[in-house]
Parts: structure tokens; sequence; C-alpha cells
């Protein structure tokens, strides 16, 4: 995937740069609203990281000139200002998910794969790790094309280990993504053990293994 | 502890000492009076004694035959000359039959070769029927000029005073919430009007100080997302790329809980100010049935405490929907977060009165501080402090009356919506 990532933060651009590309993304930086602009007229991405406050200007002018010349890519907003008419705005404008700072790279790279899942490869909507397949449309998942039967925890959370693979994530990142800024209702971790043995054993039972255990609290969906 | 200075009421203050002082001055006028009436009085006397002495000499010289009437003069022969007296005494008049006071002059002198006493007297009550009528009329016309006065002052005082009042009463209806511009009228008075200028230039301060305030925090907690968020993911990295072990794992995780704490922190500071601000204005016909079932499903999994709602098909609230969101979802998250055991967390809604109840133990210890900021009530470390100050904010925007009671081991948080 080629992916523009429009960030006036050096700092966070290159993070960004560096947990996408090693998922074998070309990933190019723009670091103000002009070096944006230039680079959203001459060249083709999927997907653009839009920073709202450029430096030089604001990233909701990029979204419109990416609207007015009808271009095909994956608009996703990051922005500090988590004010609900922001967010509106964005979306209004066309742009596919918003996501406000600070966020984790794990969320961000899922919801890249989601938008990209949702947008260019419209009708495509299957994505396969091995045996396993998952039709976001049905929000089904199958194992050697056996469906298996998941809660909507689970189904969101095998989603979530597919598109970050071979990352760690730690039960803090999982928990959010699953809850949201609920998650800091969490007493304790149990429910999100509870949810992942859950998952582990149903895959198991299939004959899947992937879920692996990483510094002995966080895991990580891997094959071997 | 400083011992309590006992206040008075300024108007009052003013009357009880134009009263003190007028009673002092009565008192001590009439004293004076009552002294200089009684000598002139008395000097009066003794002359009109001696004169009468005097006008019995001439006649006792002239060799008047006299004889004493009892009881006013007296005259006898006496082997000596005595010195002079003047006394008070008491002599029975058998006329009105009873003990009457006199004065009594006594001369001895030497006329035509015998030694005469002569004694004058006068009825002493006389003078003192006269004094007392004196000072009772004094005192009298003086009352009647300082009620009068008094009357007079009072009234005037108020009216003299009103530019201080006025001014007090805005003071005490002044909230810097409101964001009302507070102006203190001139008057004819040049030190108040010196107050209210001062005033004025003071309110101007405050309000243009508050607001920056409120700015301040919204800035502050905004451009410290942009740093959390390149910490964040400077530590996924490190998480990812290297080989870091258990430990180090485990402190960097810790890390990210912490920027998890701040970044909460933040989102609510910037709400509470964006609700200061005034950024809430639209308003929506909110279904607050639905709204309470999707928050419901979107809390699912995440505790053992269920959540029981029953809520009236029409429950309908004009308000923010964002808000109205913010403030179910704060009022569950307390629930959930300070619910004891595994008891269900209740969420009713009929005639317009939401309540949100949790099991508890022992009721709140201070239940006015528990809407706060940042006030505690245990040392829960999820909780950021501000969601129940979230809560009475939006309320105090819309005049929502919310209250907190303690009834058959459960917490009970109403709003009543108007």
């Amino acid at each position: 995937m080629k992916i523009l990532i429009a960030e006036d933060e050096i700092a966070l651009q290159h993070s960004i740069q560096l947990y996408l590309q090693s998922d074998g993304n070309v990933c190019e930086v723009a670091s103000d609203f002009y070096e944006a602009q230039e680079k959203i007229e001459l060249y083709d991405y999927d997907v653009i990281i839009l920073d709202i406050n450029l430096e030089t200007g604001s990233g909701l002018d990029i979204l419109r000139i990416i609207k007015k010349e009808n271009k095909k890519i994956g608009v996703i907003i990051i922005s500090a200002n988590s004010s609900l008419e922001n967010k509106l705005e964005g979306l209004d404008l066309g742009a596919d998910d918003y996501i406000t700072k600070p966020f984790h790279l794990a969320e961000l790279n899922s919801r890249i794969k989601a938008v990209l899942r949702r947008g260019k490869f419209g009708g495509h909507d299957t994505i396969r790790f091995y045996e396993i397949s998952v039709n976001t449309r049905s929000r089904t998942a199958y194992v050697d094309d056996v469906a298996i039967n998941l809660t909507r925890k689970e189904y969101d959370l095998l989603l979530f280990f597919i598109s970050n693979q071979g990352r760690v994530l730690s039960k803090e990142i999982i928990a959010e993504h699953l809850w949201g800024d609920h998650s800091d209702l969490l007493d304790n971790f149990d429910f999100i053990y509870v949810h992942i043995n859950n998952l582990r054993k149903k895959l198991k039972d299939a004959g899947s293994r992937y879920i692996k255990t990483a510094y002995g609290s966080g895991y990580k969906f891997l094959a071997e | 502890m400083k011992a309590q200075t006992k206040t008075y009421n300024l108007l009052r203050k003013t009357s009880t000492n134009f009263l003190l002082m007028s009673a002092g001055l009565m008192v001590f006028t009439a004293s004076a009076l009552y002294i200089y009436t009684r000598d002139l009085l008395n000097e009066e006397i003794e002359e009109e004694l001696y004169s009468q002495v005097a006008f019995i000499e001439e006649n006792l010289k002239k060799g008047t035959k006299l004889s004493p009437i009892q009881p006013v003069m007296d005259i006898q022969r006496v082997e000596n000359l005595n010195p002079e007296t003047l006394k008070d005494t008491l002599i029975f008049d058998p006329r009105q039959n009873e003990v009457e006071l006199f004065k009594e002059l006594t001369i001895s002198k030497q006329i035509n070769n015998e030694i005469y006493e002569i004694k004058a007297r006068t009825l002493v009550i006389e003078s003192e029927d006269l004094l007392l009528g004196i000072i009772i009329s004094f005192l009298s016309i003086l009352a009647l000029a300082f009620i009068i006065l008094f009357f007079i002052n009072k009234s005037y005082n108020k009216r003299l005073w009103l530019p201080f009042f006025n001014s007090l009463n805005k003071l005490k209806n002044f909230s810097l919430e409101s964001r009302q511009n507070i102006t203190f009228d001139t008057s004819n008075i040049n030190e108040f009007n010196e107050l209210n200028l001062q005033l004025n230039t003071l309110f101007k301060k405050i309000n243009a100080d508050y607001s920056s305030l409120k700015q301040f925090t919204e800035n502050v907690s905004h451009e410290s997302q942009t740093p959390l968020a390149i910490i964040q993911a400077k530590i996924e990295n490190i998480i990812n790329e290297n080989n870091i072990n258990d430990k180090q794992y485990i402190e960097l995780t810790s890390i990210q809980k912490d920027i998890k704490r701040l970044t909460q922190l933040n989102k609510h500071l910037i709400l509470l100010a964006k609700i200061d601000n005034d950024q809430f204005s639209e308003k929506a016909s909110v279904n607050f049935k639905h709204l309470l079932q999707n928050l419901k499903n979107s809390f699912d999994g995440i505790s053992n405490h269920s959540i029981v709602l029953n809520v009236n098909e029409n429950s309908f609230v004009k308000m923010n929907p964002h808000l109205a969101e913010i403030l179910c979802n704060n009022l569950l998250s307390n629930a959930i977060k300070y619910s004891d055991d595994e008891q269900p967390i209740e969420v009713a809604m009929t005639d317009n009165i939401l309540t949100v109840s949790n099991a508890g133990n022992h009721p709140i210890k201070n239940p006015e501080k528990i809407f706060d900021r940042f006030y505690k009530e245990s040392g829960l470390q999820k909780s950021s402090g501000l969601g129940l100050a979230i809560v009475k904010k939006i309320c105090a925007l819309y005049d929502y009356k919310i209250s907190y009671t303690f009834e058959n081991q459960r917490h009970y948080f109403s709003i009543a919506f108007k």
C-alpha cells in the first residue's frame, strides 16, 4: 500500500512511518500544507493520514482538494482536537475516519486497514491469514472455510489481531480498541483474558494456534 | 481559632449609635441643667430668707412689736449671740397635718440692747416642684427633637447608602460562570462613585482573567495531546522494533497507562472548558431510552455489573445530544467504578427524573464535595476526579437539579430535568 503521512510534528511522522513501513507499506511524508498539496497532486496514494493542524494550513483544505478532484484515496484525519464538531466536519467533508491524538499505532493501523477494505477494494471484503478468513461484510470468520461462531467482541479482537499481525499488543491497547474510552473502567484485565482465551480456544478447536503471549502479559498474532 | 467578632447592620448600627448618643446627651444636659437650676433656686431662697430677716430686723429697730408667724417667722429673745445658721429642717404643719421640709435661716442680733434670735423659714417643696417641672419639660422637648431627628436621619441614611447597597446586591448576584457583564452605576456621592469605578475596573479584569484562564486550560490540554501522541507512538515502536526484556515491557506499558490517564484528564478539562465557553449551544430532543440502551450496549462485557434499565418510553429531554450522552455516560461510569460486589446498576427514568443507583456499604463521606473538580472520595487511581464535576457542569448549564442520596445500602444520583 502507498500511504502519505501529512503531519508537521516530525517525531510523530517518523514513528507512524516506522510502524507502517514494517508492514511492507510504502510511506511518504509531508511536513506542511504545501508539501501535502503538492504530493497529492503529483502522486497516487491508497491512504492519506492527515493532521488537521498543519503548520501552513488546514488539513481540511487538503481534504477538500482531494474530494474536489475526485481522487480515490482513503482519508484518515488525526487531530489533537477531540471536539465533536471537528470530527463531524471532517467526516462531512468525506474523511473515512477520524482519530484523536494521542492514539495507539496499532489502532491507527487497524483503522487504515478498515478504510482500505471499505474503499478501493469494495466488494472484496475478505481478509485472509493462512487458513483463517474473515468476511467483514457479514462479520463472519472461517477456518478452512468452516464458519466459527464468534461473539461480537471476539470478532473485533480477531480482526484487530490480523490487522496488527506480528505486533505486540498490550492488554491496554486491546482494551482500548474494544471499549474505547470506557476501557478505563476496567478494574482489571480479567475481561480481556476471558475474551482472548475464548477466541484462542475457538481457533485452537478449529486447528489454528496463532495467538501467542509476548513478554508475559502482552499478545502477538503470529504464524510460527 | 480566631474569635468571631460581632457584626452589625450598617443602618441599625448608625441608628443605635444615634440613640445612644442622644440618651447620653440627654442625661448629661439634664444633669447639668438640674444642678444649675437647683443652685439658682437655692440662691434665690437664701436671698429671700436674708431679706426677710433684714426686714424683721429693721422693724425691730423701729420698735415695732412683732409676733412670730408660724412656721415662716420666729422671733425670740436669747441670752447670747449665736452664730448664724442656714439649715434644712422638718416642721409639722398643722394646716396640712403633715411634716414638711423647710429651709431655715437663724440669725441672732443685738437690737436696742436686747438680743433677738430671728428665724426665717420657707418651704423647700415649692422650689423642688419648680425644678422638677423645668427638667421634665426640658427632657420632653429634647426627647421629641431626638425622635424626630432619629426618623429623619434613618430615612436619609437609607437613601444616602442606597448606591452602596445596590452595588452590594450586584456583587452578591454576580457569578463568573454566567459570563454576565457587571456594571456599577454612577452616584452623586463621590466616594461611592469612586468605589463603583474601582469595582468596574476590577470586574473587567476578573472577567478577562477568567476567560483567559479558561482559554489557557483548553490550550494547554490541546497542546499536550501532540507530545503525548509522540511518546505513545515511540513506546509502541520500541516494544515492536527492539528485543526488550519482560521488565522493560512492564515499565513501558506502565508509561502507556499514565499517558492514557493524562489523555483522559485532558479530554475532561477540554470538555469542561468547552461547556464554559458555551460551545454546546445546539439543542435537540434527546431520546433517553435510545441513548441509555446504546450506552448499556457499549458497556457490554466491561464489568460484572449488569445494568438494569427502567426507562419510560417517552423520555425526551431538550438538550445538547452530545452533552446528554456525556451526562449519562459519566453517571453510569461512576456507578460501575464505585459499585460494590456484583449487584446490578439500576437506571430509571420517569417523569423527567433520571436516577442511577449502585450498591454501596456506606454513604459518601463528603456528599457536598462529590461534584467538585478533582475530589476523590476513595483513593481509586483510575478516577480522574472530573466525571461528576462534568455532570454538575452540564446540570448547571441547563439548570437541572442534581442530588445524591443513600438508601437501603445503595447510592442514588438523581437528575431532575425541567
